[in-house]
């Protein structure tokens, strides 16, 4: 039941990834992703192996109905995807893995969320803007779309991870 | 504790490598961009590998390097040989022309050498069967190094002119006077020219010469520079000499062997 729910609302911030990657385009600074968040959220009964695989659907699914070029949004989530577990045993130590808990704002604060999905961002938009860049974007437009999509995105990754984990 | 397994690791990295390349490979395919910034990144890592490949493989060959540049330094010490015979007979009357000796060369490589000592030796890796003979001289295009003393069948063993007992007839500029060349006793390019005649005057730095008198060497191989002189006894000059030759970095040599030599030595008997 706890699943079911998980994955519709994973289905519904899919399409809510659609919609900002094909609208939400008003400067070439910015780029909206909750792709990370999504990923950080995937239940921990699932393996590294099997949350890369569930990332490169994903981003794979994005770049295909949107209009990125075909892989780049996969190649920078799969990455997220394999550092995942490790993100969580440094923001929110191992027990919680131990015991395949899943993380949320509520039992473990906003902060150490924050924490996670930073570093979860970081690693999916240094890859992403330097895949998009292809080396013809100054390394100072680079670094400028990185802050802003990174802030703009942290708000937009908070409420995904509200909308993912159960807030018992 | 119970041993975590290593192969959900393994596996991990081999499936996140997969994707990955799945997802450049996408992505070569479906941007122009993308595909020239993958291209140029792959042959950036190329370049880098194959120059270092290209590197260590330099390296090991360096021993095939140097050996052939010592068959071509040998082939130019040859000619150079040559030609200084052909401009000494050119200049010369026929009567003497007629008895300047000729010289068989052969190259070498030292085996063993030692420089700590003061009577020190060469050993090289050639003997009688590579037609090595007893009192041949030893060079390098840096001068003058012994005298072969001893040839087995295929080594030879030679007085290093860092040895007490080794004195090389030399010659002080292109006309000086005529003395004996010494090793000084105490560094490895430090010898000291003797029994130079007081009226032969010369300046610090003029070069010293294999004066040919010997039958050991071939003449006007430089050796080495004139330095500062003392006065020996009120009738000779002794001076000092830096030595062209540093001994510590020798390895290939060229031995010479005066053909007339066993006919000159019959004479002297």
């Amino acid at each position: 039941m706890k699943n079911n729910r998980f994955w519709a609302a994973y289905a519904l911030l899919f399409i809510a990834q659609l919609l900002l990657c094909n609208y939400f385009t008003f400067t070439p600074w910015i780029m909206v992703t909750l792709l990370p968040a999504m990923v950080l959220c995937l239940p921990l009964e699932i393996g590294t192996t099997g949350a890369m695989l569930i990332a490169a659907a994903t981003g794979l699914g994005v770049d295909l109905l949107s209009e990125g070029i075909l892989g780049i949004n996969a190649l920078a989530l799969i990455p997220v995807a394999f550092a995942r577990k490790k993100i969580i045993s440094i923001v929110f130590g191992a027990d919680l893995l131990a015991r395949n808990k899943s993380f949320s704002i509520r039992r473990n604060g906003l902060t150490a969320v924050l924490m996670a999905l930073i570093i979860g961002l970081s690693i999916f938009l240094v890859i992403y803007i330097w895949a998009d860049s292809a080396g013809a974007r100054s390394f100072g437009f680079n670094a400028g779309r990185f802050g802003a999509s990174l802030a703009v995105s942290l708000i937009f990754s908070v409420l995904t991870v509200r909308a993912l984990t159960t807030q018992e | 504790m119970p041993k975590r397994s290593v192969l959900p690791g393994i596996v991990n990295i081999a499936v996140f490598i997969l994707l990955e390349i799945a997802c450049l490979y996408l992505l070569s395919h479906n941007s122009e961009a993308q595909r020239t910034w993958i291209a140029d990144a792959g042959n950036a890592v190329k370049g880098t590998v194959w120059g270092s490949t290209e590197k260590v493989r330099d390296y090991f060959s360096l021993k095939s390097a140097n050996d052939s540049l010592a068959k071509d330094n040998h082939l130019l010490m040859e000619e150079v040989i040559r030609l200084r015979e052909m401009v000494r007979r050119s200049g010369a009357d026929t009567v003497k022309l007629a008895s300047l000796p000729g010289y068989t060369v052969i190259p070498a490589e030292v085996v063993k050498m030692s420089r700590a000592k003061q009577h020190n030796y060469i050993i090289l890796n050639r003997g009688f069967e590579d037609g090595i003979r007893e009192k041949s001289g030893i060079i390098t295009r840096d001068g003058a190094v012994g005298i072969i003393d001893a040839v087995s069948a295929h080594f030879s063993y030679a007085l290093s002119f860092q040895n007490a007992d080794i004195s090389i007839s030399a010659r002080l500029g292109t006309e000086g006077g005529n003395g004996l060349l010494v090793w000084d006793g105490k560094s490895s390019n430090g010898a000291v020219l003797k029994e130079i005649p007081l009226q032969y005057k010369y300046n610090p730095g003029d070069t010293v010469y294999t004066s040919g008198h010997s039958l050991v060497f071939p003449p006007d191989i430089p050796l080495g520079t004139a330095g500062k002189a003392k006065i020996i006894n009120g009738s000779t000059n002794e001076i000092e000499v830096t030595l062209f030759q540093e001994f510590k970095a020798i390895r290939y040599v060229t031995v010479v062997h005066n053909d007339s030599f066993d006919e000159v030595e019959g004479f002297e008997k």
